[in-house]
């Protein structure tokens, strides 16, 4: 009865070993060998142990060193890749190293070839081999929209490629932009409405209008208007822009932690409209050719005629 | 001198005195210091048309001279004080505010009449109001009583004695001078009745205004020529304007604190620093009006709202006796001019142009790229949006190449602000603007003249017919000699004229703050 259990357990009890190798092995980055193993597990007896290290060695998973006289296991890198490239060749090889190298930045394509010394023709077959492969993909920069870079099929690009959340397919999103930067002053208008009429004291009035960026990176996420995730990071840089267009304030608050929490406030303008605005001179685009009997005249403007009637 | 400025100050001249004076004073103006001769020989104008416009100009402020070493009297103009008639109705308006209906027609007569003798201004005054008054069944009023409002304004120096003149040894006047000692710019002279003086026989007082007087019985004060005292006039605008922006910027409270921490400061300031001089918070505390009914703790906490402020309206400049504050008052008439500024570059250029106008202020210098991160732009936009900018000397580009052959792929190219410099150009629009106003204005005049001349009459039959006791109906009827039309007319040009009164009015605004900015910021350059 024990045996037919053990015989019905055993194959689970494998996989169950082998995960428990292949996590012990990334523990020790720098290898482990026979006693660790035993140490580690010593409920499997040593015939269960070498079948479970001679698949995971068979697989590729595992890769064996000799130092001294022990044997030391180690992972062995990109395993499931390992495989997929086993078909190619050296040259296959040596791009995808470089590819892998440039991580989720990326690689031009004029780059690669600088490194690899192959030829144009040859490094665009072994490319469109890769990419066929599901190895590598091609991204698109937005730092230049003819430029496509190479990095691994499973990396997620990095913000400089991409452009952040403020691109979709290298456009950028003006308008969404535009939206985020209203709907964040507004917020912080309410704010400041609602503390100027809540309090009497004027500090207290002051500090109740300050919002930190993840309150307000909380209210623009609720709102939903957003199809991408946002970070709070995000959310600065357009209350950045609002501090540029001279509406609101910045400040920061010490945390105990010693990071700094900024905050942000709507603040009213200093002025209306300057005076010289009010007129059509203000913002004439031929102010410079205007003069009393010239083609373009106080005496026949079409803006004063405009303006004054 | 810039040209525009030139253009606005014919243009008012012009308007007031007359084509001659005029086209002096913009002779004197591009040319400088000239004598007669040589004024007559380039304008074509007799000498004689040239003299008595030379005196024009001088009897209000706006023409000095001098004996050159050759012995012949130069003459030249001020264009500053002469385009500042823009501002008069503001004057007077100010003076009516700070000291009512007298004071308002003191300074208004100076104002006409450039100087005049106290005595002289008093005694008209004095008529007007009491004309006015009687016209609405008031009692009249004595001129003393305009006389003390007179010596009120001179105390707080919205009046000054003109200058003193220098005389030649045969007692001809050449020249004229400030006085050493400002303060006896303010000194009344005795006015009792009865001290009536000999003529001084050096004869002081401006040759103008000489032979004129030689006829009339000899005022007490006479030879004590008075002038409105334009600086002290701006001081007042300037305050005003801190005031205001404290006003807008943070509240009402504040901007009491503020007008107190003004008038505290006031004698003990000097002319044209950057800085107020310092007051303790007691001393402010002290100076509140009670009706404001802060308490300590709140002045405590606006002041200190008021230090924290991105305008940096005041700042602390020493703990000791509960804290010593300043008013920045250069820093504040800067963010003021850099308002200004920015609210010309977004009616002009645009919201997104104002907001990277606003990053290279922030950042200094920038590149393209960098640009249009901070300011979220898309490149194609970005760069047009600089281009217009650049195309009208709003922002600067300076190349700094990385090697010496200025290669464009090895260069950087950095674009920047320079405040002083945008507010130059926008003063330059100011004035042209300020100009076309009165061109057009002058214009719309002409164009209705006949119909405002009819105006004119009807309204002086019409008072003629009120002082005979005529009735209503008989006023009725020359009343509807104008036809509707011509009443439409009449309306539409008033109101043009309004605007357009008005857009002068305001574009001096405009002009005061970058002005005295400018003025300020210069005052405070470092001599390199
Ligand atoms: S008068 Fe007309 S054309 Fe001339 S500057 Fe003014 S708006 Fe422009």
């Amino acid at each position: 009865m024990a045996a037919n259990v053990e015989i019905k357990q055993e194959p689970v009890e494998g996989v169950d070993l082998e995960t428990r190798i292949i996590n012990l092995c990334q523990q020790n980055p720098s290898g482990i060998n026979e006693e660790t193993i035993k140490d580690d597990m010593p409920q499997f007896d040593v015939k269960q142990r070498v079948t479970a290290i001679n698949r995971l060695l068979s697989t590729g998973r595992l890769e064996i060193f000799k130092s001294g006289s022990k044997l030391i296991y180690r992972i062995k890198d990109g395993q499931s890749t390992n495989s997929q490239l086993k078909g190619g060749d050296n040259q296959e090889k040596l791009v995808y190293q470089i590819i892998k190298e440039a991580g989720n930045k990326g690689i031009w394509i004029r780059d690669i070839r600088y490194k690899s010394n192959l030829l144009m023709t040859q490094l665009n077959k072994i490319l469109k081999n890769l990419e066929s492969k599901k190895l590598i993909k091609a991204v698109k920069s937005v730092a230049a929209s003819k430029k496509k870079v190479y990095m691994l099929y499973n990396l997620e690009p990095d913000r400089s490629v991409t452009g952040g959340a403020w691109y979709s397919d290298q456009d950028f999103e003006s308008e969404f932009v535009e939206v985020l930067n209203q709907q964040c002053f507004k917020y912080l208008q309410q704010k400041a409405i609602t503390a100027a009429e809540g309090k009497s004291d004027p500090v207290a009035q002051k500090n109740g209008s300050y919002a930190s960026s993840s309150e307000i990176w909380t209210f623009i996420s609720k709102l939903g208007i957003s199809k991408v995730q946002l970070a709070v990071e995000d959310i600065e840089t357009i209350l950045d822009t609002l501090v540029y267009d001279g509406k609101v304030e910045e400040s920061f608050l010490e945390a105990q932690s010693g990071d700094r929490k900024r905050l942000y406030r709507s603040i009213k303008p200093l002025i209306e409209t300057t005076g010289l605005m009010r007129m059509p001179c203000g913002s004439c685009p031929v102010v410079d050719q205007c003069r009393e009997g010239g083609v373009i005249s106080p005496l026949t403007c079409v803006y004063m005629k405009d303006w004054l009637s | 001198m810039s040209k525009c400025k030139v253009e606005l100050a014919y243009q008012i001249l012009k308007e007031l005195h007359g084509e001659v004076v005029a086209e002096i004073a913009r002779h004197l103006m591009k040319f400088g210091p000239r004598h007669i001769k040589l004024i007559s020989e380039v304008t074509q104008l007799r000498v004689n048309q040239i003299k008595k416009g030379i005196c024009i100009l001088i009897q209000h402020n706006f023409v000095k001279f001098d004996r050159n070493k050759k012995g012949v009297t130069e003459y030249a103009i001020n264009t500053d004080a002469v385009s500042l008639q823009l501002r008069y109705p503001r004057y007077i308006y100010c003076a009516k505010t700070l000291y009512g209906d007298a004071a308002e027609l003191l300074v208004e007569e100076l104002l006409q009449n450039g100087q005049s003798l106290m005595s002289i201004a008093s005694e008209r005054v004095t008529q007007r109001l009491n004309e006015a008054l009687e016209a609405t069944g008031n009692p009249k009023i004595t001129s003393s009583l305009v006389r003390d409002k007179f010596g009120l304004l001179v105390k707080t120096h919205f009046l000054r004695r003109c200058q003193t003149v220098l005389t030649d040894d045969e007692n001809r006047v050449i020249s004229s001078e400030e006085p050493k000692e400002t303060e006896s710019l303010f000194i009344l002279p005795p006015l009792e009745a009865g001290s009536k003086r000999k003529r001084n026989p050096d004869g002081s007082g401006p040759p103008s205004k000489r032979s004129k007087m030689e006829e009339m019985d000899i005022p007490p004060d006479d030879g004590v020529y008075w002038m409105i005292n334009v600086e002290r006039f701006h001081q007042y605008f300037r305050d005003q304007l801190i005031i205001n922006c404290v006003n807008s910027k943070i509240d009402k409270q504040a901007g009491e604190i503020i007008r107190n921490m003004l008038r505290l400061s006031e004698i003990k300031t000097e002319p044209h620093s950057t800085v107020s001089a310092t007051m303790t918070i007691t001393e402010i505390f002290h100076s509140l009006p009670k009706e404001l009914g802060m308490t300590k703790h709140i002045v405590e906490q606006y002041l200190s709202i008021l230090t924290e402020d991105s305008v940096d309206v005041i700042s602390k400049v020493c703990d000791s006796s509960g804290g010593l504050y300043v008013i920045n008052i250069f820093k504040v008439l800067k963010s003021l001019c850099q308002a200004h500024i920015e609210s010309f570059v977004q009616e002009r250029f645009g919201s997104k142009c104002l907001r990277i106008f606003r990053v290279l202020i922030l950042k200094k210098h920038l590149e393209q790229k960098q640009i249009e991160e901070y300011a979220m732009i898309p490149t194609k936009e970005a760069k047009e949006l600089l281009y217009n900018m650049f195309a009208e000397h709003f922002i600067t580009l300076t190349e700094i190449s990385k090697t010496v052959d200025h290669a464009p792929s090895r260069t950087y190219y950095v674009f920047r602000v320079n405040i002083d410099q945008v507010a130059r150009i926008i003063l330059e629009k100011c004035y042209k603007a300020a100009g076309n106003a009165i061109i057009r204005r002058q214009m719309e005049v002409a164009k209705h003249k006949r119909v405002l001349d009819k105006q004119e009459r009807v309204d002086a039959i019409i008072a003629s017919l009120d002082q005979a006791g005529a009735d209503e109906a008989q006023k009725e009827e020359i009343k509807e000699t104008i036809t509707p039309p011509e009443k439409e007319q009449l309306e539409r040009c008033r109101t043009t004229v309004n605007m357009l009164e008005q857009s002068e009015i305001q574009t001096d605004e405009t002009i005061f703050i970058i002005e005295t900015y400018l003025y300020y910021s210069l005052l405070n350059t470092p001599i390199k």
